[in-house]
């Protein structure tokens, strides 16, 4: 609308400006009608697809699992409604990601400290992707080679000479459950190590970008300090990019917790407490991927199995919820699938 | 001689000029060392991550490559009792193909929709949700596809209960890279798009499509590359099927089925044989994806700084 007076009497049939102190246009735009709503509200629907699926898997678990019939006391075997028990499970699950979530952290760290400080960009543009590639590997490979490659090397040198050699150490003495040739070398370790690899990529990958996006001028005044590069690494590195490195050791633990058919097929699922360090035992996602089959016919088993997918869930949502918090964006991420 | 470094205070403890200004050669001498061996120390961990995997390739390239010739991979006789993958080929392509499209019609609109029309705060929470789903165990996500496909609507152990379960799980990462796309189209451009009079749709389609779909398709790889390698949600809900399927309430064998009867048969056995194959063509198949998908995201982030100039 023209602000200048216009001459002739045309102007005065123009609609006269509102005042300057009138309200803002807020009171003069049209009402929204229910197609005005239409188009606020449909573009969301498919936003909400991802959290329309886990609600639904939460509910499905829930209708599922046996809590209203048995409450919280299936977590030990016992009662003759739950003869089962998850307990077992429950263990098996820590005292396997646990470890290997140390050890993959160890070697992340390492690695990514010789890749952004040590090494030379030429080489770590070649090595990197390969770490990188390591997420793509399925899990159901890593376990066959482990199972036919591995767990071979554990059955026949390094268990008897443990047993041999380390019996007087509690935890390494003979097992009292003798393994059969088929299953040699299958257990806790060999379930260690597998994790261990298949953490080890993303744990490398997220600590890379935490050091990777710390700012130059930190780094070289450090150095103009005349710190060594370790010193600034250590002291300056470590500490700015420790969201990140925490991060990683949460998403590092929520790969190695929830990990199935290479963990099936390497820790010979076994409903007891482990006694010595090389004892078949289970997991919880093993246990469950395992035992599907043969709980169709025991209604009792298959609400066991829901209430196993329930703590499993619970535990890797937390921690996924949890470790994304802490780093607000994951670009290389994106490439690796993580 | 005092000078004005005496009077600063480190709160570590770490004074790095010291041992120069004090003449500690000793310690100045022990720090560098130290520095330079832990330089040489470090990068041998990568031997820890790659030799393992190096040793993987060539074991199953190993085993696997003298007994899989073209025969074997077009043989539609009965895998149980021959050395034929045919049949689990073709399965894997129906099983995969429509979990793909069942993924991308759930994560694609639901990636732009994020990236367009939310507010940043109402977009936190639906990444969140997509990370969340991203991060859930494959067994949790095939416990859910049973009792929900399976059981509770009555479609048994068939292609349709499995390819759903895979779509879900391949959902989420369809759609964070379909938000990303949109996301990181420079500003300019979508304001010079509805600064010029477009339409959100029409924004969509013909300025956003374009700039974003190369990185869409890294998405749509990757989830096919993830996809391609998971057991357990088809394996709890799709039945095997000697045969090639017919129609979407039969079984079906997934390659990676193979692998897994393959271990339970144990060494030895025609069975493994087949794990070994079947294990050979997906690694191949899972590299060569994500190959493609790191060359492709290079060209677009080279793209996205052109965009810029």
């Amino acid at each position: 609308m023209s602000t200048t007076p216009a001459a002739g009497g045309e102007a005065d049939r123009r609609e006269p400006l509102p005042p300057l102190d009138s309200p803002p246009d807020a009171a003069r735009r049209p009402r929204r009608g229910w197609k005005g709503w239409v188009g606020v509200i449909v573009p969301f629907i498919p936003a909400l697809v991802p959290a329309a699926i886990v609600i639904s898997v939460a509910v499905t678990l829930v209708n599922a699992s046996g809590l209203h019939n048995f409450g919280w006391g299936f977590f030990l075997p016992g009662s003759s409604a739950n003869p089962y028990g998850v307990a077992v499970e429950i263990v098996g699950s820590f005292l396997t990601a646990v470890p290997a979530l140390f050890l993959s952290m160890i070697l992340g760290l390492g690695i990514a400290i010789a890749s952004v400080v040590y090494l030379p960009t030429f080489i770590t543009r070649v090595l990197d992707p390969f770490v990188d590639l390591l997420a793509g590997i399925p899990s159901v490979v890593y376990g066959l080679w482990a199972f036919i490659v591995i767990a071979p090397i554990f059955g026949t040198v390094i268990n008897p000479w443990a047993v041999e050699h380390l019996s007087f150490v509690p935890g390494f003495a003979r097992s009292i459950i003798p393994p059969s040739p088929t299953t040699a070398g299958t257990g806790l370790p060999l379930a260690i190590i597998v994790l261990t690899l298949m953490a080890l990529p993303i744990t490398t990958l997220l600590i890379r970008d935490a050091l990777r996006s710390i700012p130059k001028d930190l780094w070289e005044s450090g150095l103009a300090l005349g710190a060594t590069r370790w010193e600034v690494m250590r002291r300056v590195g470590l500490r700015t990019g420790s969201r990140g490195i925490v991060s990683a050791a949460f998403l590092g633990f929520g790969r190695a917790i929830g990990e199935t058919v290479a963990v099936a097929m390497v820790i010979g699922v076994d409903a007891r407490f482990p006694v010595n360090v090389y004892d078949v035992t289970s997991t919880m996602a093993a246990f469950m991927f395992e035992n599907l089959d043969s709980a169709e016919s025991h209604p009792a088993l298959l609400q066991n199995l829901a209430e196993l997918a329930l703590v499993l869930l619970a535990i890797t949502l937390v921690v996924n919820l949890v470790g994304r918090r802490l780093v607000s964006h994951i670009y290389a991420g994106e490439v690796a699938g993580i | 001689m005092a000078t004005v470094l005496d009077s600063v205070t480190y709160p570590h403890g770490l004074d790095p000029s010291d041992d120069l200004r004090r003449g500690n050669t000793a310690r100045l001498r022990w720090r560098t060392g130290f520095d330079r061996w832990i330089g040489y120390l470090l990068p041998l961990l990568f031997l820890v991550a790659l030799v393992p995997i190096a040793d993987l390739v060539w074991y199953i390239g190993k085993t696997a490559l003298p007994t899989l010739t073209f025969t074997v991979i077009s043989s539609q006789n009965s895998f149980q009792s021959y050395n034929a993958l045919g049949v689990p080929l073709i399965s894997t392509f129906y099983i995969l193909g429509l979990a793909t499209v069942i993924a991308v019609a759930f994560g694609l609109f639901g990636g732009i929709a994020t990236a367009e029309f939310l507010s940043e705060s109402a977009a936190g929470w639906v990444r969140m949700s997509a990370n969340l789903l991203a991060g859930m165990p494959s067994v949790i996500v095939g416990y859910f596809g049973y009792f929900a496909f399976v059981l509770y609507f009555g479609w048994g152990y068939a292609i349709i209960a499995g390819a759903f379960t895979l779509g879900f799980f391949m959902t989420p990462y369809i759609f964070r890279t379909a938000d990303l796309a949109f996301s990181s189209i420079p500003r300019p451009i979508r304001e010079a798009a509805y600064g010029s009079g477009a339409r959100p749709v029409q924004y969509i389609l013909r300025v956003g499509a374009p700039i974003a779909f190369p990185q869409i398709l890294t998405g749509v790889f990757l989830a096919m590359a993830i996809g391609l390698g998971e057991t357990a949600p088809i394996i709890l809900t799709v039945a095997t099927n000697v045969a090639v399927p017919t129609n979407l309430s039969q079984g079906a064998t997934y390659l990676t089925y193979l692998i897994w009867t393959g271990f339970q048969f144990g060494p030895h056995s025609v069975e493994l044989t087949l794990a070994f194959e079947a294990a050979f063509l997906i690694v191949v198949v899972v590299i060569a994806l994500n190959i493609v998908v790191r060359v492709i995201a290079a060209r677009f982030r080279r793209r996205l700084e052109g965009l810029y100039q």
